[in-house]
């Protein structure tokens, strides 16, 4: 899709120049102007052309655009927590259901504002700031909320971008697809510091993936 | 010949539409009335557009309100001999607001023949009506407040309710009393004779617009915010 | 017959001669007020290039100006970025050329209601007023950028998010009261005023422009209005419009159930029509210059007419292409990303009338005509670059980054900058009675041309690098490609150049104003009417004691066998009959 608009785009941009180039230097400082007859049916196939040609390129972004937001439907589902000036990650835990949160439980030990009274957050994982583990190949979808005001989780490798909304869930999808570190970087102004919002974001194999979950303390254990 | 029978009518061949266009596109003026009507015609329908707003941004902070939505029928009602009426104030409200669009229009009637003193008798009465319904409104607002009601929050359920019920009805009472000192102004010139002496009692007509179009934003704030 | 208008006009005449204040400062003419607002609006856009050379100096050379931190990079960021789209463009378009243009143009004394446009004015002044007083306020203006999105733009991890936010906020809804009450005058000044003959399919395309400009201003500032007015309370009463519950910084506000997504699309439903208010002006302004400077008749001037009523209509059903990332039903992304492409049609169309005026036609190598020229290679980058974002899904991973800050850079500030240069070159001896100087226009030309495709080109590559906008510095961000920094630098001494080619701009101004060749009556041999007034430099009331009287359309250039290349609106012999010309109106004007 981009490299389309690129190819279409840039032609008309260089066509458009070297025609007005062309017109500027073969007409400027002639005595006199030619008469010319306005041209209703060079205007019509013109106007012809430009449809065409948006068509073109409108379409099939439709389409992308309608894979784009399908939900994949074997899914590893991420919470993602914006706040002011990082970002955290939450998985359900072996039960795979996150716990109920509610921002006005949130406090520094509990930056997620889990309800203690929900058995289903006992098990739930945290991690503060990252980083995040991904296993390759697995589709992941992302889950984001946010705490106090608009973020955007925008990481250029997956080209995927959506708002962290305060009061609100949002959802973005994507697969990894090559092992590596990756970053992610806040995409919507949020404050004096949104430019050092940015978090590490490691695509590793499954095994190693496993590990890094296993390992981490779940929301019971770290309040012991 | 007059300017407006001077319409340009392109070429020789005449259609409907192609006279639409060419009415139109006359020289001079568009519109076969002074450019004091039009410019209010103009700002009426930008106004309308504010109003349009705010009524979008109620339609859109009541669907996201997370508190229930208070009950209208029981905010508004005057409690008469033990007995609660809901929506009888604003009911009064209403009808009041609605006749004065009818005596403004009797009075730009009026204006047109020319007859200052009925004119301004209704002009008067217009200005009686519209004043107590501003009167009114004013209870109803310290009623309200002395029940806890705040843009910021109340008693009866989503706080979006208070904010967008002071916020409309103030942007609204807020045209009222333009429109009142409006007309107190027309009124004042038709009794001084002065649409005599300038030749034309067009702003009679004008001011009338504005009235009417305060009562018509009226009617949708009114079916909007109390009874939907 | 007296229109009331003529009558006041006829009444206000008798109290010449005027006093000082009334004749410069609280002047009811039009040609006075416009000149106001074209300074003032000068002078606040001064103060938002001195703003963008701040955060360049900063993006360019990371803490060689060691007092630029990051809260003041988002308070220069958004005075910038509000001061150039609103308080210089809208302002100087609309109030500056508008006013000045349309009476001179189609042949009126004044605006339909000249008190009404000098309240305009001084509101307008007061809005910028309010304005800078942010920079005089405990906590300081406000850092929200320009769309000032909540919960951000009034909590407390943004700078002046106290009095700053209020102060702005004031600010913009007494704009929007002027800009209604100018656009009111414009409107019905156009529709009611013109003068005999003067059929609306004659008018200049400048004065169409502004028309249809100030209708799309006057049903889009409605919604910002209404926006500002909802943050205000949010922010004054604590009511919850915008702001869901929330915790901020560690404290949870007294706010519950408002929506974030509610205030984006009152704002952009502003937003965007407001860059085509910017944009509409500049086009008519560009039209006209360039039929007079290519001494031929523009191209389709009724193809013109439309594709611009086009872009008007159509301007109001493309907002959320701005929202394609912001959480709304992912289901609007089909509708707007569809209406956004179509309303590049009509804009190509433009494009290809200016081509086609060009050709075969006789350029003059004047200022004005290069800034026409660099407006349409300007407009053209901007609005392709303008396919990709409002396809949906080449957006997403473009939306908010530096491809965005490129695009509308050069089609709405770059281009509508030009225009307006294109537009002060040209009228300068209308409202001076003496020429500008070539050569500095010149350099002025090149330098801002040449220099704003170094700023603004490479921020389309960086965009493709899915480099953020609205950054402070790049240190952390672990994907800036290494040369980014040498790109910066460079953009950055670009940007400078740019702003010092300004200062020769300034200085032209005033020498030309003072010192300049005296002007002749009509010095670009124009047909528009506001080159035939009796004097170079029109007194009160415009026109002698006769209005003029207008038999053709405003391009009758290089007509063939007429005597000059050159025939204006009101020279009555009917040497041709010019194809969008209706019959000769009968009678004798008045
Ligand atoms: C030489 C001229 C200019 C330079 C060097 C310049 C530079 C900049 C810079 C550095 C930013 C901040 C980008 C960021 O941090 O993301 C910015 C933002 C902006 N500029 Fe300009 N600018 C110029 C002219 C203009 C003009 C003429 C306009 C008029 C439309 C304009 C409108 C804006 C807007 C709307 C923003 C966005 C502010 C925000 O993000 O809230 N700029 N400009
Ligand atoms: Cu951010
Ligand atoms: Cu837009």
């Amino acid at each position: 899709m981009m490299t389309m608009t690129t190819v279409i785009t840039g032609i008309a941009f260089v066509a458009v120049h070297l025609v007005l180039a062309y017109f500027v230097f073969r007409y400027s400082g002639r005595q006199k102007a030619e008469h010319v007859e306005d041209n209703p049916r060079l205007e019509r196939t013109l106007l012809l052309i430009t449809s065409l040609l948006i068509a073109i390129m409108l379409v099939p972004g439709l389409f992308a655009y309608s894979q784009v937001i399908a939900k994949p439907s074997d899914r590893l589902v991420v919470e993602v927590l914006g706040e002011q000036w990082r970002w955290n990650y939450r998985f359900p835990g072996e039960d795979g259901i996150f716990g109920r949160t509610d921002v006005r439980l949130i406090t520094s030990d509990n930056v997620f504002g889990i309800d203690p009274a929900d058995p289903t957050g006992a098990d739930d994982i945290v991690i503060v700031g990252g980083p995040l583990y991904l296993p390759v190949n697995q589709p992941v979808l992302l889950q984001f909320r946010s705490k106090d005001v608009l973020h955007n989780f925008w990481v250029p490798e997956f080209r995927v971008k959506i708002d962290a909304v305060p009061g609100t869930v949002t959802e973005s999808w994507f697969t990894p697809t090559r092992e590596g570190t990756y970053q992610a970087a806040c995409a919507e102004y949020c404050g004096v510091a949104h430019y050092v919002m940015t978090s590490e974001i490691h695509v590793v194999d499954a095994a190693e993936f496993e590990q890094w979950l296993a390992a981490l303390p779940t929301v019971a254990q770290a309040q012991e | 010949m007059t300017e407006h029978q001077q319409a340009a009518v392109a070429g020789g061949r005449r259609s409907a539409w192609r006279e639409i266009v060419a009415d139109f596109s006359r020289d001079v003026r568009t519109y076969p009335f002074g450019w004091s009507k039009a410019m209010m015609w103009i700002f009426i329908l930008s106004d309308l557009f504010v109003f349009g707003g705010f009524l979008a941004a109620y339609a859109g902070a009541r669907m996201a309100a997370t508190q229930p939505w208070p009950d209208r029928g029981h905010v508004f009602s005057l409690t008469i001999g033990g007995a609660e009426v809901p929506l009888l104030l604003i009911a009064i409200m209403t009808f009041i607001l609605i006749s004065s669009s009818g005596t403004v229009a009797l009075s730009v009637a009026a204006s047109h023949e020319r007859n200052r003193s009925k004119t301004a008798a209704l002009l008067g009465l217009t200005l009686v009506l519209g004043a107590c319904f501003l009167g009114m409104q004013a209870y109803e607002w310290t009623h309200l407040i002395h029940e806890g009601f705040l843009p910021s929050s109340n008693p009866a359920g989503a706080s979006q309710f208070g904010a967008t019920f002071f916020m409309i009805t103030g942007f609204h009472g807020t045209h009222v009393v333009i429109g009142l000192i409006f007309l107190a102004r027309v009124l004042l010139r038709v009794l001084r004779g002065y649409y005599d002496r300038i030749g034309t009692w067009e702003q009679v007509e004008v001011a009338g617009l504005y009235w009417h179009f305060v009562d018509l934003v009226w009617v949708f704030i009114f079916a909007f915010i109390y009874l939907i | 017959m007296a229109t009331p208008a003529a009558a006041a006009h006829a009444a206000h005449e008798h109290h010449e001669p005027q006093s000082f204040w009334r004749k410069y400062v609280f002047s009811l003419d039009h040609k006075v007020i416009g000149i106001q607002y074209t300074v003032t609006a000068l002078a606040v856009g001064a103060i938002g290039l001195v703003l963008s050379w701040l955060m360049r100096l900063q993006l360019g050379f990371p803490g060689a100006v060691g007092a630029v931190n990051p809260t003041n990079y988002y308070q220069f960021m958004t005075y910038h970025g509000l001061i150039m789209v609103v308080y210089l463009q809208t302002a100087i378009l609309l109030g500056g050329f508008g006013n000045y243009l349309i009476p001179l143009m189609i042949g009126a004394r004044d605006m339909a209601y000249p008190t009404l446009n000098m309240l305009s004015y001084w509101t307008y002044l007061l809005s910028v007023i309010l304005l800078l007083a942010g920079y005089f306020v405990p906590g300081g203006p406000s850092g929200g950028s320009w769309v000032l999105y909540p919960p951000q733009s009034i909590t407390a991890g943004t700078p002046g998010s106290g009095l700053g936010i209020t102060l702005l906020l004031a600010s913009i809804a007494v704009f929007v009261v002027s800009a209604t009450m100018g656009g009111l005058n414009y409107i019905t000044t156009v529709l009611q005023m013109r003068t005999r003959g003067m059929t609306l399919m004659r008018m200049p395309l400048t004065v169409w422009g502004v028309f249809i400009s100030a209708v799309v201003a006057l049903l889009s500032f409605p919604p910002l209005f209404v926006a500002g007015v909802m943050l205000l309370f949010d922010h004054l009463l604590g009511t919850s419009f915008f702001i869901p519950t929330v915790n901020v910084l560690g404290t949870v506000l007294p706010h519950e159930g408002g929506s974030p997504l509610l205030f984006q699309h009152l704002f952009w439903f502003f937003g965007h029509p407001e860059v085509y208010v910017v944009i509409l002006p500049a086009m008519g302004i560009i039209s006209d210059v360039m039929a007079t400077h290519a001494r031929k008749p523009i191209f389709g001037y009724k193809a013109m007419i439309v594709s611009m009523a086009a872009i008007g209509v159509i301007s109001f059903i493309v907002w959320a292409h701005h929202m394609f990332a912001s959480g709304m039903n992912p289901f609007f992304g089909y509708i707007f990303a569809a209406t956004t492409l179509v309303v590049a049609i009509p804009s190509a169309m433009k494009t290809y009338n200016w081509l086609l005026t060009l050709w075969k036609g006789s350029i003059r190598f004047t200022t004005p005509m290069l800034f026409t020229i660099g407006f349409v290679s300007t407009f053209v980058i901007g609005g392709l670059t303008g396919l990709f974002l409002g396809n949906v899904a080449v957006d997403l991973p473009l939306h908010d980054t530096y491809f965005v800050v490129g695009h509308f850079h050069l089609v709405m500030g770059v281009s509508a900058i030009l225009a307006m240069f294109a537009g002060i070159y040209h009228w300068f001896p209308k409202v001076t009675g003496r020429m500008m100087n070539e050569t500095l226009g010149k350099i002025h030309f090149f330098v801002t041309f040449l220099g704003a495709y170094l700023v603004f080109f490479p921020m389309f590559l960086m965009g493709f690098q899915g480099i953020p906008r609205r950054y402070f510095s790049f240190d952390l961000v672990a994907f800036a490609p290494s040369g980014l920094d040498a790109v910066n630098a460079m953009v950055t001494v670009a940007a400078l150049a740019v702003g010092a080619a300004q200062l020769v701009f300034v200085a032209n101004i005033v020498w030309s104003a003072v010192r300049g060749r005296e002007a002749d009556a009509n010095p670009w041999q124009a047909n528009t009417l506001e080159w035939q007034t009796p004097q170079i430099r029109p007194g009160h009331g415009n026109w002698g004691p006769k209005l003029p009287e207008v038999y053709r359309w405003p391009y009758d250039y290089s007509v063939p066998g007429a005597a000059r290349d050159f025939i204006p609106q009101n020279e009555p012999e009917v040497a041709v009959v010019s194809p969008a010309a209706g019959p000769e109106p009968e009678g004798a004007g008045r």
